[in-house]
């Protein structure tokens, strides 16, 4: 069966293949109605598809009587900012996130900067499917407004919310690799911007993703090799869009994406006492954070749309997940890795402490992530059968989203991941050797 | 009673209603379809400035860049001004948005192939096959080609057109010339051309914002506002552009339309008199046109109705001219086009070079009248009639390639049924208005028969 997947977090496919014109022109036309025309921003990431999949979304959006103001290539935090900033009433992101290149997907925004939440997410496909569209007529279609340099913004928010740092020594180095996506054009600038000498790779938006835009040890070899041959004080690695963030300390090692979140925690506690929201795959690490500081943890099902209306409902002071990505809400209720950046180095420069001393003071856990392809007419069933499994051995299980089960000395996530066909199963544990022993004994009950 | 459709699938392309039946969905299919026919390779693309163009634009190159086609946009352009680009970019196709002479809510796709020609029946056909089975060539993302903004195509076409035909001669005084645009595609480079060519320029309507000052067809009934100002700024010419800048129609120094059937017969005036050649016309056009030709001892050759029918004879007859009597001049030294620019620069030449007023020089060849109605007739009995009328004219001259037209002694008339409703068109003309009405009455008494 062919990869596309139209969900609760949009619509994303493999262009070429699933992800048709048409598809993006029907989603527009469905979005634009939802909001009843109104103001829309757009903005895209740097896949070659993108400006395939931008035309047809602003044929679909003018069609539907919108008034559209296209941003241009920046990261999906960027357009979010802006939607409040210029009084629009919602907004369509162009990015499959930390997708390989030949993916591409829609992301749909509020009038507040948020994803839709799953409920209008639900009103949104039942207009797709529908396919009763607003038509604007002659008399009342318009023109796209290009709009220049959205950043600027950004950078603008990003600023107030972390002051300059004053710095202990001397200004930070900092390499950051952009792989080539939407942040090669915001990064670079708002490290300038903090005074750090800055080392950046792969931020040519034109040039193709150097490898997979999903920051994680294995994509963050090249970095590493930066980040020691500068005598960087520490590395970043962006995804496509600017959600997600990888770190690579000054000693050249490259830090799981379960630690970012980490990191942002520790320091947010350390100045701020308050709940962190995170979704229930997320590393028990939170939980022993939290609990240094007497802080709370709150956790939702996987998503980021679930991460900012957990952040609303109980006025968290951080929010994130796993996969890197982290929210401030002094910058904005959703996962932006700008604002992670600014949270990290200005911490770092306050403290005079180096990123590694940081990780050292970290909850060592033993996380293993593996994901099996299943076909998508096997994906829930499959799911359901590990379910039974688990009754049947009267094992106290958590179905917030698909299973998580708690066991001695560790627990055990199984779910269906959001945007791809695929069962992503999580496990931690305190050592390595129990970690994968949780991994086999999860396998054993996967009939896929 | 059922709703009147807005949507017109056809070999001549795709036309429907912006907010009703031309959706985006439509669109990007029928952009997709196109680029599945033609194959790899670069489409230039131009609109005319209505309101719907963005979108329809938008539309149109999603469909041509999953495709696997390059894009070159040429933004707001007369529609020869895309068949041109066409060939001079050596370009694989092109697609024109413009609904040429439709209302404002209108649009629509016309298809232009890689001579800067529409495609022709056959090949509409096929694109049509393609369109309705719905299998498109779709690229992967990395084989998505560039959106190349090309915005210099009006000034290469008008010095196309002065490169082939030069300024203007001179003249005790410079020719003065009222252009009505209609807000169309014509509006910024029209007069810049005029003043190129060396005339004073008056222009009118010339603001592309996606409304029409006056209906977009070129006929006398629509023209009020430019006769009235060819006879206050005391002109020697009136202009008229329709909305996609292909047609052109002319207004005496004295305010009287002359009719769109003589623009082409004052450009192939001029063409003859300085290079002979064949001129070819549709079945439909003013026998002035044959009395000119006859003057210049040129060859003319007439074909079935419909600009494709005359590119293609053209080029197989190797006219210097041709076109049809809608005012549509296509002169190929230039453009393989309908083309109310070059129309305009050669009627200029024309006036020019003999130095005489526009009222004088239609008296250099005899006058006619040409009457034009329809006659509601079920399609399916279109054949019938037409079957009826060739006996009923057995001891005439006819001409049964479109239609049939038969020669009488004092003028001629066409009967053709419509592609488009459920009439029959009859089109006469003889030397006087009261002669070509007896023909249409006569040929009537017939059909009522």
């Amino acid at each position: 069966m062919k990869p596309l997947k139209i969900g609760i977090t949009g619509v994303r496919g493999i262009v070429g293949q699933t992800f048709t014109p048409e598809l993006a022109v029907g989603f527009a036309q469905a979005f634009g109605t939802y909001l009843d025309g109104g103001r829309i921003l757009i903005c895209r990431d740097t896949r070659p598809s993108g400006p395939m999949i931008r035309s047809a979304v602003l044929a679909g959006l003018l069609s539907a009587g919108c008034e559209v103001v296209d941003l241009g290539v920046c990261p999906t935090p960027t357009m979010q900012l802006a939607i409040k900033w210029l009084e629009a009433d919602g907004g369509i992101a162009i990015t499959a996130g930390h997708n390989p290149w030949q993916w591409n997907a829609l992301k749909f925004v509020r009038a507040d900067g948020l994803y839709l939440n799953p409920r209008q997410a639900e009103e949104l496909l039942d207009i797709f499917h529908q396919a009763e569209f607003t038509k604007a007529t002659w008399d009342t279609i318009t023109q796209t407004i290009q709009y220049r340099d959205p950043i600027e913004h950004h950078l603008d928010v990003l600023s107030q919310a972390f002051s300059s740092p004053t710095f202990v020594s001397q200004p930070q180095v900092v390499a950051v690799d952009c792989c080539n996506g939407a942040c090669s054009l915001l990064s670079p600038r708002w490290l300038e911007r903090l005074g750090c000498e800055v080392l950046v790779i792969n931020n040519n938006p034109q040039a193709p993703f150097p490898h997979q835009p999903e920051p994680k040890p294995e994509t963050m070899a090249q970095l590493c090799a930066v980040v020691k041959a500068g005598h960087a004080d520490i590395g970043f690695a962006h995804d496509a869009d600017g959600e997600r963030l990888g770190i690579v300390t000054e000693r050249g090692e490259s830090l799981s994406e379960e630690t970012t979140l980490m990191i942002a925690a520790e320091i947010r506690l350390r100045q701020q006492l308050g709940t962190i929201v995170t979704n229930i795959s997320t590393t028990s690490a939170i939980e022993q954070i939290a609990a240094r500081y007497s802080g709370a943890v709150v956790r939702t099902p996987v998503g980021q749309t679930y991460i900012s209306e957990g952040m609303l409902e109980h006025n968290g002071v951080i929010g994130g997940e796993g996969s890197g990505g982290v929210t401030i809400p002094e910058v904005q209720l959703t996962h932006d890795s700008a604002a992670a950046i600014g949270l990290i180095l200005q911490y770092l420069s306050r403290s005079g402490q180096r990123i590694s001393d940081l990780v050292e003071q970290l909850p060592r856990l033993s996380v293993l992530k593996h994901n099996i392809a299943v076909e998508p007419n096997r994906l829930y069933s499959v799911l359901q059968e590990f379910r039974e499994s688990v009754e049947g051995e009267a094992l106290g299980y958590d179905n917030v989203d698909g299973v998580k089960v708690t066991l001695p000395g560790g627990w055990v996530h199984v779910r269906a991941s959001n945007t791809e066909s695929m069962i992503r199963i999580i496990v931690e544990n305190e050592g390595a050797g129990g970690a994968r022993q949780l991994l086999d004994w999860t396998l054993d009950r996967l009939r896929t | 009673m059922r709703a009147i459709p807005t949507l017109k699938i056809s070999i001549s392309g795709v036309r429907g209603v912006v907010g009703d039946s031309l959706t985006p969905t439509l669109l990007t299919r029928f952009a997709q379809a196109f680029g599945t026919y033609i194959g790899p390779g670069a489409i230039v693309i131009g609109r005319d400035p209505r309101t719907s163009g963005e979108m329809v634009k938008q539309a149109v190159i999603a469909g041509m860049l999953s495709s696997g086609n390059r894009v070159i946009d040429l933004g707001m352009c007369p529609v020869p001004t895309v068949q041109l680009l066409v060939r001079l970019r050596r370009a694989q196709g092109g697609i024109a948005i413009t609904a040429s002479h439709n209302p404002a809510e209108w649009n629509a796709l016309k298809f232009i192939g890689p001579a800067g020609l529409f495609l022709d029946s056959g090949q509409a056909r096929e694109m049509l096959d393609i369109y309705h089975q719905g299998e498109y060539t779709k690229v992967n993302g990395n084989e998505i080609r560039t959106i190349e903004e090309f915005a210099g195509a009006t000034d290469i076409h008008l010095q196309t057109i002065l490169d082939v035909l030069g300024p203007l001669p001179p003249t005790p005084r410079p020719v003065r010339v009222v252009l009505d645009s209609c807000n169309g595609a014509g509006s910024q480079v029209g007069p810049k051309l005029l003043e190129a060519l060396g005339a004073e320029v008056i222009p009118i309507n010339v603001t592309p914002d996606g409304s029409f000052p006056r209906p977009a067809e070129p006929l006398p009934e629509n023209l009020g506002e430019l006769r009235a100002a060819v006879k206050m700024h005391h002109a020697d010419i009136g202009f008229a552009q329709d909305m996609d800048a292909d047609r052109l129609a002319i207004v005496s120094e004295q305010g009287t339309p002359i009719g769109e059937d003589y623009t082409l017969v004052l450009a192939a005036m001029y063409v003859l008199s300085r290079e002979r050649g064949p001129v070819v016309a549709n079945l439909s056009t003013t026998s002035a046109l044959q009395d000119v030709a006859k003057s210049f001892e040129c060859p003319i050759f007439l074909t079935k109705i419909g600009e494709v029918n005359v590119t293609d004879e053209m080029e197989k007859q190797q006219a210097v001219i041709g076109g049809e009597g809608n005012g549509g001049v296509i002169y190929p030294r230039i453009n393989f086009a309908r083309d109310s620019l070059v129309g305009m620069a050669l009627v200029l030449h024309l006036l020019a070079q003999k130095g005489q007023p526009v009222t004088e020089l239609m008296k250099s060849f005899p006058s006619y009248s040409i009457v034009k109605q329809k006659l509601v007739c079920p399609s399916h009995r279109v054949a019938t009639v037409l079957k009826m009328l060739r006996e009923e004219y057995a001891g005439y001259p006819v001409d049964a390639r479109d239609g049939i037209k038969v020669m009488l002694h004092n003028g001629w008339f066409l009967v053709r049924g419509s592609n488009t409703e459920p009439v029959i068109r009859v089109v006469a003309e003889a030397g006087s208005d009261s002669e070509a009405r007896d023909i249409v009455a006569a040929v009537r008494e017939k059909l009522e028969a």
